[in-house]
C-alpha cells in the first residue's frame, strides 16, 4: 500500500516538474520575442526619420538639377549690333562643355525621378538593406557624373568671366552680359544637386550601419 | 524508483539545433568575418593604387613647363600650369587628395585587423565621399580646359594652344587621365565600404 502511494507521489512530482520545464521554455521564447520586438522598435524609428530626410533631399536635388539644365539650355543672346557677315550670338551650343552639362543634368534628374519610388519603399520598410546598398551604388555613380559635368562647366564659366592673357583667350562675358549671368546661375542649381547627393550617400550609409 | 530529475544545461530545443537565437548569432559572426576581411583587403589595395594615381597626376601637372625654342625680343613662348588658374586648382586638389589617401591607409589597415568595426567603416565611407567630390571636380575642370586647349573654340575666338605647345599639352592630358583613374578608384572604395557595412549590420 505504501509503495503504491510513493509511486503515485513520485509520478505527480515528475509531472509537475516536467510542466515547470515546459513553462520555463515557453516563457524564455516569449521573452526573446519581446526583446527582439523592442530592439526593432528602438532602431526602426531613427531609420524612418533618415528615410524621410532622404526623400526630401532627393526632391530638392531633382529641382536643382532640372532647374540648372533648363536654364542652361534656354540661354541665348544676340547682341543688338550685327553686320552682314558676322553674327554676334551666343548659345549654349557653341561650347561643347555646356552641351555636356545640359545632357548630364537631364540624365541625373531622370535618375533621381526614377529613384524616388525606391526611396518611398525605404520609408515604408525600415530594415531594407538591399535597396539601400543599391541606392548607394547608383548614387555614387551619378554623383561622379554630376560633379564632373558641373565642374567642367564651372571651369568654362570662369574662363568666360576672366579670360586668359597667356593663351590669348578673350573673356566673352564682357560682351554677352545676360548670357553670362544665366550660365553662372544655372551652375548654382547643379552644385546644390552635388551637395544633395553627398547627403544622400551619407544618409544611406548611416541607415545601413544601424544594427537591426 | 528514483525521483531525481536532471535538467539539461541548455533547453531541449537548443540541443536539437532548433533554437533561433543561438544559431543566428554564431552564423552571422562567421559570415561577416570572412567576407569583411576580403572587402577590407580589397579596400587597402585599391587605396594604394589611388595613392599612386593621385600623386602621379599632381607631379605630372607640376612638372609640365615648356619653353619653345624660338623667341622674339618682347615675348618668350613658354607655357606652364601657372598660366591657367584651373590647372593650379587641379594641382592643389590632387595634392590634397594624395595626402588624404596616404593618411587613410592606417585606417584601412585597422579595418582589415578588425573586420567588425562599424564606426571605422562609416568614417571611411564619409571621408571617401567628400574626397570623391573634390577629386571629380578638379579632374573635370582640368579636362574642360585641356579640351579647349586641344580644340579651341571658333565661336568665342579661342585658339587651340596645343598646336604650339605639344609637350605641355601631352603632360597635362596625362595628368587629367590619371586623375580620372583616381576618381574611378574612389567610386569603388565607396561601394566596397557600403557592401561591408551591409554585411556587418
Amino acid at each position: 500500500m505504501r509503495g503504491h502511494s510513493y509511486k503515485y507521489v513520485a509520478t505527480q512530482v515528475k509531472f509537475f516538474i516536467e510542466k515547470g520545464k515546459f513553462l520555463l521554455i515557453v516563457s524564455n521564447i516569449r521573452m526573446s520575442i519581446v526583446e527582439f520586438g523592442q530592439a526593432k522598435g528602438l532602431t526602426s524609428t531613427p531609420n524612418r526619420g533618415l528615410a524621410i530626410v532622404d526623400f526630401m533631399v532627393r526632391l530638392l536635388a531633382v529641382a536643382g538639377t532640372l532647374g540648372g539644365a533648363i536654364v542652361m539650355a534656354s540661354t541665348e543672346e544676340t547682341l543688338p549690333f550685327s553686320t552682314q557677315f558676322v553674327r554676334f550670338r551666343a548659345e549654349y551650343d557653341d561650347l561643347p562643355t555646356f552641351t555636356l552639362f545640359v545632357v548630364v543634368n537631364f540624365i541625373v534628374s531622370g535618375y533621381l525621378l526614377l529613384s524616388i519610388p525606391l526611396s518611398i519603399f525605404n520609408i515604408v520598410r525600415n530594415t531594407a538593406k538591399n535597396t539601400r546598398i543599391l541606392l548607394i551604388i547608383f548614387d555614387t555613380a551619378m554623383m561622379g557624373l554630376l560633379t564632373a559635368g558641373a565642374s567642367a562647366a564651372a571651369a568654362i564659366v570662369y574662363l568666360a568671366h576672366k579670360g586668359n592673357d597667356r593663351a590669348n583667350w578673350f573673356a566673352i562675358c564682357r560682351q554677352f552680359n545676360s548670357f553670362c549671368e544665366r550660365i553662372s546661375g544655372s551652375l548654382i542649381g547643379s552644385f546644390v544637386g552635388v551637395a544633395a547627393f553627398i547627403l544622400l550617400i551619407l544618409l544611406s550609409a548611416v541607415a545601413l550601419s544601424r544594427r537591426n | 524508483m528514483s525521483t531525481t530529475v536532471d535538467i539539461p544545461a541548455e533547453s531541449s530545443a537548443a540541443a536539437k539545433g532548433k533554437a533561433p537565437l543561438i544559431g543566428l548569432t554564431s552564423l552571422s559572426h562567421a559570415k561577416g568575418r570572412g567576407y569583411n576581411k576580403g572587402f577590407a583587403i580589397c579596400d587597402f589595395l585599391l587605396r594604394l593604387g589611388a595613392v599612386i594615381s593621385a600623386l602621379s597626376a599632381a607631379a605630372t601637372m607640376g612638372t609640365s613647363d615648356e619653353t619653345l625654342p624660338f623667341f622674339t625680343q618682347f615675348f618668350q613662348f613658354e607655357a606652364s600650369y601657372d598660366d591657367l588658374p584651373t590647372l593650379q586648382f587641379f594641382l592643389i586638389a590632387m595634392a590634397i587628395i594624395g595626402g588624404y589617401l596616404v593618411l587613410s591607409l592606417p585606417f584601412s589597415v585597422v579595418a582589415i585587423i578588425r573586420p567588425n568595426a562599424v564606426g571605422l567603416r562609416l568614417l571611411l565611407l564619409i571621408l571617401d565621399t567628400v574626397a570623391l567630390t573634390l577629386n571629380t571636380a578638379a579632374a573635370a575642370a582640368a579636362a574642360a580646359i585641356v579640351y579647349l586647349a586641344h580644340n579651341g573654340n571658333p565661336s568665342a575666338n579661342w585658339l587651340a594652344v596645343c598646336q604650339q605647345f605639344g609637350d605641355f599639352c601631352q603632360k597635362v592630358s596625362g595628368a587629367v587621365v590619371a586623375a580620372f583613374v583616381s576618381v574611378v578608384v574612389f567610386m569603388l572604395l565607396v561601394v566596397i565600404s557600403g557592401l561591408a557595412l551591409r554585411r556587418q549590420s
